[in-house]
């Protein structure tokens, strides 16, 4: 019998914390354990003597057989403290995360992971952070870690995958399988083809509360930076902080405005101590990763390598934007779509949601031109249109 | 002694010729209405009694038996006030019988013997056909609109007996004063910035495309729609009878001249319900907002917070252009030919999309799910309405005057005739084929826009005469070309909205 199959059956059992898994197969191998579940020859010591008992009539019911299948077809590996492709950071972790569920391919662990969480009901604002700072880290090959959830975790990812640079990681709170929240299923999906999506959850498992503190413990474990980018008083994210503290890892802070109820968390992180992160450079200093942010940072003081700077920063914009246009253009709409006008039209719209009449203003374009052009930059996929604004995307 | 006056009664937007038989009779005094009339038609015995007192005239101490005929046609209102007097002084011989030979009459009677106008005076004219017409003099502009100069305008009672028994001339009424309808019509001259809001309105204007407006609370939303009847043409002589006929049966002041000659503009507030909207009723069934606006616009402010059932009840008529209500008493067809116009707030607080927006979500998205998606699904052009900038609304420079986009407008709408259609908006497949042929450069946008989900088959049918508004619009030119399905598709509504945010 598979080791992973029987480590799955027993992160399935019921009331099988962390913990609880840990004392167990702290001192056996999985197929040890399996089998002194399975004889009910345990002490009280793993757990009390009504949850093995428990456990011994559950794991009677387990098909294996249906259970191997189950983590094939959903494309799932398990993983356990022992397996040399168990995560490593969690090996040495304060609170053993015994069995691991995933998805995906893990990223090397030799980039730098960096947490972005926050508030589920960010602002506008909050998530647009979340989103920029996770396509700047990942272009800047670091990890982003976080938890797929509404709000500033799915952003930081969406970001993350619109930047294609370093693969994301997700830690969730439900089964790999399940997908939750049903809204982030695209997202979900792209981190799992670009990344992993790990959890302690069996498969099949509800996001049931008491998962979500624990699964913020693996994302502090995992990372080797926290930012913070938005959270209420009492947020599920200042939990995440909590266990990066635990743990000596850096936790930094967007500031956010005073009258913002969803910043008075951050805010508070600010005043007791955590660096302020105003955008990705500030995080990539932070890792010691980014000379040439740095530059840029200080050439914004400095008029004369500022200028170069911007200079450099716009060669490069246009790189980008050539880049897509040359690859999307698999079909003759496509590569004919951006003309000089069109490329005025894209000069006018920022990376910030920008309305259609501001973009005729600045183009000097008549707005029927403007419209016409501004979908072609749609079906390029050089622009997002909502209805109301339009803004660049990478 | 036995008398019968022609007359009629409104039945839904039409008239019901109705005789009027009033038979006198020794007997005890008495005074019966027979023949289906509603409580408004049944209190017309204590009216015409005291007009005709009033009128130096005697109220015969008989038998009085009133008999509207047909008995199967529920009568309503008081227009028959007028005829069931005029019968009673005939068959109790005060008037000669012969002198009301080839005279109908609709009117209400006030205590006093004055004659009042009664709402659908116009439809009920049109199936009257002897040759005097007696109607309220407040009533003769719209009368004639009927009846022409059959049509016998008096003020009282009295006047009438002074005609028919001692041969007097019918007296004089002055036509009621013309005021200048177009004078009312806010101009787009007042709208300072606003440039793509201006081109939508433009769009839907020419093509009778309907039309949604999308933008945080002041941004001048009210004020554009408001703007929009003023764009179309003038009611063709067919429609600005059937709008008057509505309006007239639907109580609708009139303009001063009778004829609505200026396409309507309704605004019915959010809390309307299907009848208010649709038409309908207990008895009679009155005409609905969404056919007093035929011909014209019907504006739907705060379209997220109209019953989510009242507007799936619009979806039909938006379809056919009429809206047919079945009562009880029958099935009653009702023009619904609207240009419809809709506004909304992009979330719940009205500021989706600018940094101050506070609402989650969840919150956006709930607020754009309370539109059903074949609703949004008939509105072809939509556009984002943001609060001017400063600077635009200093400007002292007034915008275009309405009377310059009116007359591209009136252009596009005699090319859309041209082609077999009211509208660009009307054409049909088969229509489309012929009128708007795609360049092939256009046929790769569609497809490219069909394969990556960005349009539906009917959104590219729509997409498609939005596309030849726009090209009639630029010049006209046969074919469409890509640029032309680009702005059509950019001006298109998508569903979720808010998804930078989602």
């Amino acid at each position: 019998m598979r080791e992973d199959t029987q480590a799955a059956a027993l992160a399935s059992l019921g009331g099988a914390t962390p913990l609880r898994l840990h004392n167990l197969l702290e001192q056996r191998s999985v197929g040890e354990a399996f089998e002194a579940v399975e004889s009910g020859s345990l002490g009280s010591a793993v757990a009390p003597v009504e949850v093995l008992a428990a456990w011994q009539r559950e794991l009677k019911g387990i098909d294996l057989n249906a259970l191997s299948e189950g983590l094939d077809a959903a494309g799932a590996r398990v993983t356990t403290l022992g397996d040399p492709t168990h995560p490593v950071q969690l090996v040495n972790d304060i609170d053993p995360a015994p069995v691991i569920f995933g998805c995906g391919t893990l990223p090397d662990p030799s980039l730098a992971h960096v947490a972005v969480i926050g508030t589920r009901r960010a602002s506008s604002i909050g998530r647009e952070v979340a989103r920029e700072i996770g396509m700047g880290l990942a272009e800047a090959g670091v990890v982003v870690v976080s938890g797929l959830a509404l709000g500033v975790d799915g952003e930081a990812h969406r970001g993350a995958l619109l930047a294609g640079g370093a693969p994301p990681l997700a830690v969730v709170g439900s089964g790999v399988d399940v997908v939750y929240p049903k809204r982030h299923r695209d997202l979900w999906e792209g981190v799992v083809a670009a990344g992993a999506v790990l959890s302690e959850a069996p498969l099949g498992g509800r996001p049931e509360p008491w998962r979500f503190p624990a699964r913020n413990r693996l994302i502090a474990a995992l990372s080797d930076l926290v930012v913070v980018i938005e959270s209420r008083a009492s947020g599920g994210s200042l939990l995440t902080v909590e266990q990066a503290i635990r743990r000596d890892v850096e936790v930094m802070s967007v500031p956010g405005s005073v009258r913002n109820k969803a910043a008075e968390g951050t805010n508070q992180l600010l005043v007791d101590g955590c660096a302020p992160a105003r955008d990705v450079v500030d995080v990539l200093v932070a890792l010691g990763l980014s000379q040439t942010a740095l530059a840029t940072r200080r050439g914004s003081a400095d008029a004369g390598v500022a200028d170069l700077a911007v200079a450099d920063l716009a060669v490069a914009d246009l790189a980008v934007a050539d880049s897509a246009v040359v690859d999307r253009s698999g079909s003759s709409v496509r590569s004919g779509a951006v003309d000089a006008k069109g490329a005025a039209v894209l000069d006018a719209i920022d990376d910030g949601p920008t309305s259609m009449d501001e973009v005729v203003d600045r183009s000097g374009l008549g707005v029927l031109e403007v419209y016409a052009h501004v979908e072609e930059l749609v079906a390029a996929g050089l622009v997002v249109h909502d209805g109301s604004r339009i803004r660049r995307q990478y | 002694m036995l008398a019968s006056i022609p007359s009629s009664t409104l039945d839904g937007i039409d008239g019901a010729a109705v005789d009027v038989e009033v038979h006198v009779t020794n007997g005890l005094p008495a005074f019966t209405i027979v023949g289906l009339p509603d409580a408004s038609c049944r209190e017309a015995r204590d009216r015409v009694r005291a007009a005709v007192e009033s009128s130096d005239l005697n109220w015969p101490m008989q038998r009085i038996t009133v008999n509207l005929a047909p008995t199967c046609v529920r009568k309503v209102g008081a227009g028959l006030d007028l005829p069931i007097g005029l019968g009673i002084l005939a068959a109790s011989e005060q008037i000669p019988l012969e002198s009301l030979s080839d005279i109908s009459a609709v009117g209400e009677l006030g205590l006093d013997g004055s004659l009042r106008p009664v709402p659908g005076i116009l439809p009920m004219v049109d199936v009257l056909k002897t040759d005097r017409v007696i109607v309220a003099a407040a009533d003769a502009g719209v009368a004639a609109l009927g009846a022409g100069d059959r049509v016998r305008p008096v003020r009282r009672l009295r006047d009438i007996i002074d005609v028919v028994s001692e041969g007097l001339p019918w007296p004089h009424v002055e036509p009621p004063r013309c005021d200048d309808e177009v004078a009312d019509e806010p101009d787009l001259a007042d709208v300072r910035g606003q440039a793509s809001a201006r081109w939508a309105l433009e769009i839907a204007a020419a093509g009778g495309h309907h039309l949604l407006l999308i933008g945080p609370p002041g941004g001048g939303k009210t004020m554009l729609a408001r703007r929009l009847p003023g764009l179309l043409p003038d009611l063709s002589a067919e429609a600005a009878r059937l709008v008057t006929r509505v309006h007239s049966a639907a109580s609708i002041r009139l303009p001063g001249s009778g004829l609505v000659r200026r396409p309507p503009f309704r605004a019915p507030h959010h809390s309307a319900s299907m009848a208010a909207l649709v038409g309908g009723g207990s008895g009679r069934v009155l005409p609905g907002e969404i056919s007093v606006a035929t011909e014209g616009v019907l504006f739907l402010d705060e379209l997220g917070e109209f019953a989510p059932s009242v507007l799936d009840g619009l979806r039909q008529p938006l379809e056919e252009g009429v809206v047919r209500v079945a009562r009880s008493g029958g099935m009653r067809e009702h023009p619904a030919n609207v240009l419809l116009v809709a506004a909304m707030n992009p979330c719940p607080c009205g500021e989706g999309g600018s940094v101050s927006c506070r609402c989650g979500p969840s919150a956006r998205m709930r607020y754009s799910r309370r539109i059903s998606g074949p609703v949004l699904d008939r509105l072809d052009v939509m556009v984002h309405v943001d609060r001017p900038s400063p600077t635009a609304l200093l400007e002292r420079e007034p915008g275009e005057p309405s009377s310059a986009v009116a007359q591209r407008v009136a252009r596009v709408r005699e090319l859309a005739l041209s082609r077999g259609a009211r509208t660009n908006a009307a054409l049909n497949r088969e229509q489309l084929e012929d009128a708007a042929p795609l360049e092939p450069e256009a046929t790769d946008v569609l497809h490219q826009a069909l394969t990556d989900g960005r349009l539906s088959a009917r959104g590219a049918m729509r997409v498609r005469a939005v596309a030849r508004t726009i090209r009639d619009l630029d010049d006209a030119g046969p074919t469409l070309r890509a640029r032309d399905l680009y702005s059509a598709i950019g001006f298109r509504v998508r569903p979720p909205m808010g998804s930078f945010d989602a």
